[in-house]
This record gives C-alpha cells, structure tokens and sequence, in this order.
C-alpha cells in the first residue's frame, strides 16, 4: 500500500556530503553566531585561502535555498537580493565562528533570520501588522483547541496550483509562515529548526501545528471561492 | 471502520510528527492501525500529506539570480 506513511528522509536538509558532526550541540555555536561566536566555538584560524575555501565550498552551495527563504520571508525581489547579500558578507566576516564539517545551511539559515528580524522586518511590507502574541494566545485558547480540525478535504486542495499557495502562506504572520517554510519546503528538522529560531522544541511543534492549522483555513478559503463544494461526511 | 472519533486533535498532531519524519516508532505504529479503522484519521492524514506536498512540490522554487552571485562573490574578494 503506497499510502503507508514512512519516515520521509529524502527532503532532509544538508548537501549530501556533509556528514552532521555527532554532538547535536555542535549544530550551531550558541548565542548569535554572528554579534557574538560564543567562548565555546573558540575562533578557528582560518588562512585567508582556508576562508574563501570555507566559504565557496560550504556556503555557497546553499545560495539558491537561502534566496528562496529571504524571498518567502520578505515577499520582494529587491529586498531579497539585498538580504541575501548582507547575510553572505556576515557570513564572510564572521566565518571565524563556523566550523567545518557543521550544519552550514542551519548557520546560514540562522545569520539570514537575524538579518531579516533586524533589519527587514520593519520594512517589510506586511499588510496590517499582525501582533504575534495576540495570534498566538488566540490560538492556545480552549476554543481554538476544541476547533481543531479546519473542515477541509484532501480533494478539495489538490487542485490548486503554486501560486494560490503561496499567497495562502503569504498571508500568514511571518513567524508562522517561517516555520511551514524551514519544515516544509527546506526539510529541516525540528531540532535545527529550533536552533534556527532560538526556541524550543516543543515551541516548533506546536507553532507549526498553529501554522499548519491557519494555512488550511486559508487554502479552504481559496477551494471554495473556486467552486468546490464543501463535501459532506459520505 | 470508526467514523467519529474523539482524540481528533491529538491524533492531528501525531499525523505531523509522523508526516514530518519527527514521530516515534509507537506513534509510527498507532496511526498504521488508525488508517485502517478510523475514518477521521484517514482522511486528516490525507489531507496534511496533500497540504505539505503542495508546498514541498507546488511551490516555485526561486533560484538566486546570477548577478546576485557574482556580486557576493566580487565583494568577498575584496574583504580582507
């Protein structure tokens, strides 16, 4: 039966050759890798030539990945182009910090959340800014959870294309569509999810169930006014 | 064949973790013999794996365009 579920690995995230360096704390150095290496991830003293090495072998293979994120989370060409490159030259400058061998793409990913939260974010242009915590109380309140399933069939989304996606998720507040973007569409799990965002794990899980359970909202909004029909039970 | 069930939000969230390769072999177990006896497991299963691959295969992919690249790479140069 090929509808049994499986663990699915295949999109996990890091270049296939990287092997993950075995203490999970080695993922990334604590505190902000970039304002501050941390005392433990004591600077490695890379030669002039080791950097660029670091830096075109680890770095840049994660370019396309990196500007589909700043572009997700920004929703502007421009702004991406300009975030993507501010995140590369921290990268650079900081690259001291990094430690071959580990997670590049989470470190990376990490340097490009910070960029974006303090120097996009404001910016950005999100409609009516939403207050997170306002969201996010709503949705621990008792109502929200005995309201848990959006009543939305699979058929019902299996036709919509790309674009109606993605302005489904563009409509949601930015920390939950970061978090369906990292899970989702960069395959990244929740440990390195957690370390990307600096929260807990069990904060990752319940925002993407959060998140999950907005987009739906959204994607039924859209099955209907394209004429589905809300199925009843058969 | 169950056709309402009462541990909806919880069985929700176990069809995530396992949808997103982060659930124990337990949960892995539980939701195989739910799929064959719980209808509103089925069909929330169904629909979180249609979501997630809409956005894993439907979304565009957008690529760094070249220019981008080359300048980071030309900035680099001139860092140190």
């Amino acid at each position: 039966m090929s509808d049994t579920p499986t663990r699915d690995d295949q999109d996990r995230t890091g270049a296939p050759d990287h092997g993950m360096p075995d203490g999970p704390d080695q993922l990334l150095p604590d505190g902000d890798p970039v304002e501050q290496p941390s005392a433990d991830t004591p600077a490695r003293r890379y030669t002039d030539e080791q950097k660029y090495q670091v830096f075109n072998k680890e770095f840049m293979p994660h370019i396309d990945s990196m500007y589909n994120f700043a572009f997700r989370l920004t929703t502007d060409e421009d702004d991406a182009n300009d975030l993507v490159q501010d995140t590369y030259l921290k990268a650079f400058r900081f690259i001291s910090s990094f430690e071959q061998g580990t997670n590049a793409k989470a470190w990376l990913f990490r340097i490009l959340k910070n960029s974006f939260i303090n120097d996009y974010r404001k910016k950005s242009k999100e409609p009516a800014k939403v207050d997170y915590q306002d969201v996010e109380t709503t949705y621990n309140s008792e109502d929200a959870e005995s309201e848990h399933t959006v009543d939305l069939r699979a058929e019902s989304v299996s036709d919509l294309i790309g674009d109606e996606v993605a302005t489904a998720l563009n409509s949601l507040p930015v920390d939950f569509r970061t978090v369906i973007i990292l899970c989702d569409i960069e395959g990244f799990t929740y440990e390195e999810m957690a370390k990307i965002l600096d929260i807990p794990i069990g904060t990752v899980r319940s925002r993407l169930h959060r998140a999950r359970n907005l987009l739906k909202e959204k994607l039924r909004d859209y099955a209907s006014s394209m004429g589905y029909k809300e199925e009843s039970e058969e | 064949m169950k056709e309402h069930c009462s541990h909806q939000a919880d069985c929700l969230k176990m069809i995530q973790l396992i949808l997103d390769g982060e659930a124990t072999e337990q949960q892995l177990a539980r939701l195989k013999a739910n799929l064959v006896s719980c209808q509103p497991c089925i069909q929330m299963y169904h629909l979180e794996k249609e979501v997630k691959e809409l956005l894993t295969k439907r979304m565009e992919k957008k690529c760094c365009p070249d220019q981008l690249v080359e300048r980071i790479k030309t900035k680099i140069l001139t860092f140190s």
